[in-house]
């Protein structure tokens, strides 16, 4: 079993492992919803989103994650405001914005003196350069997401079934939808250092979406996606390391592969 | 007889588009209302308002002697089964157990009597052999049985069902109208919405919409071939077949008028 443990003897690998099963967890709790409620276009935009307040973090020397968190809430509001003041479906302003924020943040990137590199590094992130600062923020938001989804369960889950019932039943949906897309954000935020902007995206459907086609309940949905989510750091860590392939690419690949592995190979008695 | 929903000059617009114009009506207390009329004519938009979904544009709408929104924790509200995400990975349980939120809130915990009324709701609607069945799992009719059940877990003084019975088997829609008839005995104000004649008939008090109120009262009163030609265009044959008039296999396509079979008003 040295092939297993060899890998993680390194420091830096051990953060990358931490950093990546925080990131796991948080993101298939918050993905859950995004793939029951259809939000994949919305987590996918809300990913590329965050992009412009990086790049500007980056030209300008200030803390990524508070660029990360204005272009988010940014991203949001706009939408809302194609939404409201125009006759097109949310859809529309979701891909509105979402192809602005990604062009600004290109072109805000474009602007430094090392693109290629910063580009690369926001879009795909470099989990073998985590952090203990991003080990304490992940764990705190995973911390902050567990305890929102707990309170706002049942208004999620009603949310979820019917817009209108949840209404019926002071459940507050209005407010439900704009807390799951602050989670959202927040585990965007959070996660993008250790697996990317592009690649976080790839946590927060795969290993749900993956969870889906084998359980039948929604908090075990929660739990094999996170199972599933640190099952695919692990071996992502493992492949990148004897591979010599980009770790973050290599976790996002794994999680996507593992959703297609089930979906061909799941027992009979998951497929009803 | 008292008034479970009153209403002055209310009228219901989505912007520009007016789905009621302004409007007199009443639902009797203690008894089953039947809302009809085309579609779009203002149905399902009416239910929505005596629920607090949907502010009137003008008029005064009172619900249970005070507002909607403040009444709402008395309503009992079954919304149309296909704005149902049916795809939610919950159980058969979790689905009626979902009404009993109305009264435990966010974080109330379910106690012994929040599931001795799941149970009862279970039984009413024949549920409880396919209590622990997965939503995506059951026909057409059995997921409408459980919207309905989630709407009866829940305390309640009216039930409003929108079109609980459309598209349904014969079994599923025969356990819905017994639970209806049932809830009427026990003093509850039920509002259903539908395109079923039949169903109208058998209610206490019919509202005939075409966005407007054309008629409303007794299904004697507002079944005559005037107002049916005033809400839906049509010539009419009294029989016993029964027709839904929305059913396109009913639709000549070569006149102007549909021809529509009603049943009678007195067997």
């Amino acid at each position: 079993m040295d092939w297993l443990a060899e890998p993680f003897s390194h420091a830096f690998m051990q953060r990358a492992a931490v950093a990546g099963i925080l990131a796991a967890v948080t993101t298939a709790l918050v993905g859950t919803w995004v793939v029951i409620r259809g939000l994949t276009f919305m987590g996918d935009a809300l990913a590329h989103g965050v992009l412009p307040g990086i790049a500007l973090a980056v030209l300008w020397g200030f803390d990524p994650t508070l660029g990360a968190a204005a272009s988010a809430i940014l991203m949001v509001l706009g939408i809302n405001v194609v939404h409201r003041h125009s006759r097109l479906n949310e859809d529309a302003g979701i891909g509105l914005l979402f192809v602005g924020m990604l062009a600004l943040g290109v072109v805000i990137i474009s602007r430094t003196p090392s693109y290629t590199g910063s580009l690369t590094g926001i879009l795909f992130g470099d989990a073998l350069a985590v952090t203990t600062r991003d080990i304490v923020l992940l764990a705190a938001t995973l911390t902050a997401v567990t305890v929102t989804t707990a309170v706002f369960y049942r208004s999620f889950l009603v949310l979820s079934f019917n817009t209108d019932k949840a209404e019926m039943l002071g459940l507050h949906p209005r407010a439900a939808h704009v807390v799951m897309l602050a989670l959202i954000t927040l585990a965007v935020v959070a996660s993008f250092r250790t697996v990317g902007s592009l690649l976080v995206f790839g946590l927060l459907v795969a290993p749900p979406a993956t969870a889906s086609l084998l359980v039948r309940r929604v908090p075990a949905m929660m739990a094999a996606g996170a199972v599933l989510g640190v099952a695919s750091v692990v071996v992502g860590l493992l492949v990148s390391w004897y591979a010599d392939t980009a770790a973050s690419a290599t976790i996002a690949a794994v999680a996507v592969a593992a959703f297609f592995v089930v979906l061909l190979f799941r027992p009979v008695s998951a497929r009803r | 007889m008292t008034d479970a929903v009153v209403a002055r000059g209310v009228e219901l617009t989505y912007g520009d588009r007016v789905a009621l114009a302004a409007s007199d009506f009443r639902f009797p207390a203690g008894a089953i209302t039947a809302l009809i009329g085309p579609n779009g004519s203002g149905k399902s938009t009416v239910l929505a308002a005596v629920a607090g979904l949907h502010e009137p544009a003008a008029g005064e709408l009172t619900v249970l002697g005070s507002t909607p929104r403040k009444e709402r924790p008395r309503i009992a509200f079954v919304p149309q089964s296909t704005k149902v995400n049916d795809l939610l990975p919950v159980t058969v349980r979790e689905v009626v157990a979902m009404g009993r939120y109305a009264s435990l809130g966010m974080l109330g915990r379910f106690g012994p009597d929040d599931r001795a009324a799941l149970d009862e709701a279970l039984d009413r609607l024949d549920l409880q052999p396919l209590a622990a069945r997965h939503l995506r799992e059951l026909s057409g009719g059995q997921r409408q049985r459980v919207f309905v059940a989630q709407g009866l877990v829940q305390s309640h003084d009216m039930l409003l069902l929108d079109e609980p019975t459309t598209g349904l088997d014969i079994v599923s829609t025969e356990v819905i109208r017994q639970v209806v008839q049932s809830e009427r005995a026990d003093g509850c104000a039920v509002v259903i919405t539908t395109h079923d004649f039949a169903e109208a008939r058998a209610a206490d008090h019919v509202v005939l919409l075409a966005n407007r109120v054309v008629a409303e009262g007794a299904p004697e009163e507002v079944f005559t071939p005037e107002n049916l030609a005033d809400a839906y265009g049509l010539e009419l044959n009294s029989s016993h077949e029964h027709v839904d008039v929305d059913d396109p296999a009913h639709r000549p396509t070569q006149t102007l008028h549909r021809h529509v079979e009603i049943p009678p008003l007195d067997d």
